[in-house]
């Protein structure tokens, strides 16, 4: 599912780029559909009226009543009063819990996803070598990924109980491990390393990157006398950074919506510490009925996602190398 | 967009290795496995084991064990009877979760095979004003976390009085989605279009084309997007979180979370019951995933660099 979206940011830089371009060229006057052209027209809009459906019935429509919700006190049960502004005012200025949450999600974006792609990248290095069992090692590393995420938290817990194989084997390091799920300050490293065991996925692809590589660079810049950190760097890294940034969007989009792992393991606690956006939100909407907003901190996500998409986005043209691009 | 985790397996060839080298080919420097090589991925593999032989060893051990919290991760029992004693003995229709979990991920399948194929293949070859308009609103609605639609979506479903059914789940996939659609429509613009000229000619109308002529081609994708979908579905915890509030209706993933919720709070959930229950929930995914990565790669190849375009 990965590279392709790889494609989709490829194509919407492309389009960007395109833009300014295709300003010299004058548009042509849209030529009148002939008979044919029309009945292909009708066909079109036929068949993607599923789609169509669907986007106006349950994305623009929805998207829309999401706006007026937020801008309401609603339980659903009693009529909507509209109050304007102040679900966002309460969320970001009388809401302790909701800058909580905000914070432990950044938190946990901010050390969960470069730790990830970390993770991948120095596990695709090691396994791009000519390593006998590759096939082997590749399977150990990657099927932790095709775990539901149900059954991850469910044997998490009890890898982070306090005298479970982790600890075990911090205890072998002459580490006393914490408390992981019940200690504030530890709960939130205890869902990174969950997360941490799903580097699999990126392992994988970013492999498969490194695989297309050309052997060429590699043999000149052994001639050339450059070691194996310098090849890396060099060559490897700056060849593979559209799967790597395609990787960062991905992870961190997802990593802003943690929700099962948190319902399942701490339930937001202890004393909030494990509180994320998603988590806040159903609870709000579903346990306490209160829909106005829970919806304003939908919004309130949507926007956190967006910047922080955009300025991946922005700051990709300083390391993200598309070969089709001329620079 | 959940479903992104799932990623598709590489096709790896020795890359130190030039084409047609074989073993007296030189290995380049940046490819030499030295012993810290293997000793590095020997211990992450060992590592990224333990959760799930733990996850075996627990499903494996007895209820006092279970009671005591007393596993190794080594399994040291081996009570195979626990996968039998898993459908009576919590009190919860754990059968019933597995048929549930079986009919949501497999209508969700079929509602996005159906959909999204037509919906692909129309924005892959039919012409229509408009159309370049619609594929950008296609793209776009990616961006739209599914938190923001969420409530209106529940309340949308209560009005039509569909809590507590499957329909909730299954329903909004037999309306596509955009990623689908993208993946469709990419794969279709690469098929050459001579085929569909030429039944055009012998007076095939657009349904008979995409019926005849084009779906018949697009199988990989489509198996690939029944696989996300399946393990999409087959996972997912939290719409049925929202909209399932009977045991009868529950699918095994969130069966599972009700496994560990005792209704006493001195009482332990029956751990290896619930791990009993986790592998039931895990082994179909790793083989659908093993039956099917052929078409997940080919997906991959197909569609890769498409996006150019």
């Amino acid at each position: 599912m990965a590279a392709d979206l790889g494609a989709v940011l490829g194509a919407a830089r492309a389009q960007g780029s395109r833009r300014t371009g295709g300003r010299r060229a004058a548009r042509l006057p849209r030529p009148k559909l002939s008979r044919r052209g029309r009945t292909e027209a009708l066909f079109f809009w036929l068949f993607i009226s599923p789609w169509l459906v669907g986007f106006v019935g349950f994305l623009l429509g929805p998207m829309i009543a999401s706006v007026y919700i937020s801008l309401t006190e609603w339980d659903s049960f009693t009529p909507p009063v509209f109050v304007g502004l102040d679900n966002y005012v309460q969320a970001l200025t009388g809401d302790p819990v909701f800058w909580k949450a905000l914070w432990n999600t950044f938190y946990y974006a901010a050390i969960s996803v470069p730790l990830g792609l970390a993770v991948g990248l120095w596990l695709a290095n090691l396994l791009n070598k000519r390593v006998r069992g590759r096939k082997f090692f590749r399977t150990m590393i990657y099927l932790p990924t095709l775990v539901p995420l149900v059954a991850t938290a469910m044997v998490f817990k009890m890898v982070l109980a306090p005298s479970g194989p982790l600890n075990d084997l911090l205890g072998v390091l002459g580490v006393q491990g914490p408390n992981w799920l019940l200690d504030p300050l530890w709960v939130k490293p205890a869902l990174v390393v969950l997360s941490a065991w799903g580097a699999g996925s990126a392992t994988v692809l970013l492999l498969s990157a490194m695989n297309g590589i050309p052997r060429e660079f590699y043999e000149a810049a052994e001639i050339d006398g450059a070691g194996p950190f310098r090849q890396f760097w060099s060559i490897t890294f700056p060849q593979i950074t559209p799967i790597i940034f395609f990787n960062l969007i991905m992870g961190l989009i997802g990593a802003f919506q943690i929700f099962s792992q948190v319902y399942i393991l701490t339930q937001g606690g202890p004393d909030n510490a494990s509180q994320m956006m998603v988590p806040l939100l159903f609870d709000q909407a579903f346990g306490f009925y209160h829909f106005g907003y829970a919806s304003a901190v939908a919004w309130l996500l949507f926007v956190v996602i967006i910047g922080f998409t955009a300025l991946a986005f922005r700051t990709s043209r300083r390391w993200v190398f598309y070969e089709t691009e001329v620079r | 967009m959940a479903a992104a985790t799932q990623a598709p397996p590489a096709a790896v060839v020795d890359p130190g290795v030039a084409p047609g080298g074989g073993a007296t080919a030189r290995t380049l420097k940046a490819f030499k496995a030295t012993p810290a090589t293997y000793a590095v991925l020997l211990v992450v593999s060992a590592v990224f084991f333990v959760p799930l032989i733990l996850m075996v060893s627990i499903a494996l051990s007895s209820d006092q064990t279970s009671a005591q919290n007393a596993f190794t991760v080594i399994p040291t029992e081996f009570l195979w009877s626990n996968f039998s004693t898993v459908f009576t003995a919590t009190g919860l229709p754990v059968g019933r979760f597995v048929l549930n979990s079986v009919v949501i991920a497999t209508l969700s399948a079929v509602g996005q095979v159906l959909s999204s194929s037509l919906v692909g293949y129309a924005f892959a070859r039919l012409r229509a004003p408009g159309k370049n308009v619609m594929f950008v609103v296609v793209l776009a609605t990616m961006m739209i976390p599914a938190q923001i639609t969420m409530i209106p979506q529940f309340l949308l479903f209560k009005e039509l009085g569909w809590v507590n059914t499957y329909l909730p789940l299954i329903v909004p996939s037999f309306f596509s989605n955009a990623f689908n659609v993208f993946l469709v429509r990419q794969f279709v613009s690469r098929i050459p279009s001579e085929m569909d000229e030429a039944a055009q000619v012998d007076g095939l109308g657009y349904f008979g084309i995409y019926r005849r002529i084009v779906l018949p081609m697009m199988w990989p994708i489509l198996t690939a997007i029944a696989i996300f979908t399946l393990t999409h579905a087959w996972g997912d915890f939290m719409g049925p979180l929202i909209y399932l509030n009977s045991e009868e209706m529950m699918p095994l993933a969130l069966g599972l979370q009700y496994m560990t919720s005792t209704s006493n709070a001195m009482q332990l959930p029956p751990w290896n019951l619930v791990m009993v229950g986790s592998i039931m929930l895990t082994l179909p995914m790793i083989v659908v995933y093993y039956l099917g990565q052929k078409y997940l790669y080919e997906m991959n190849v197909s569609v890769g660099s498409a996006g150019v375009k």
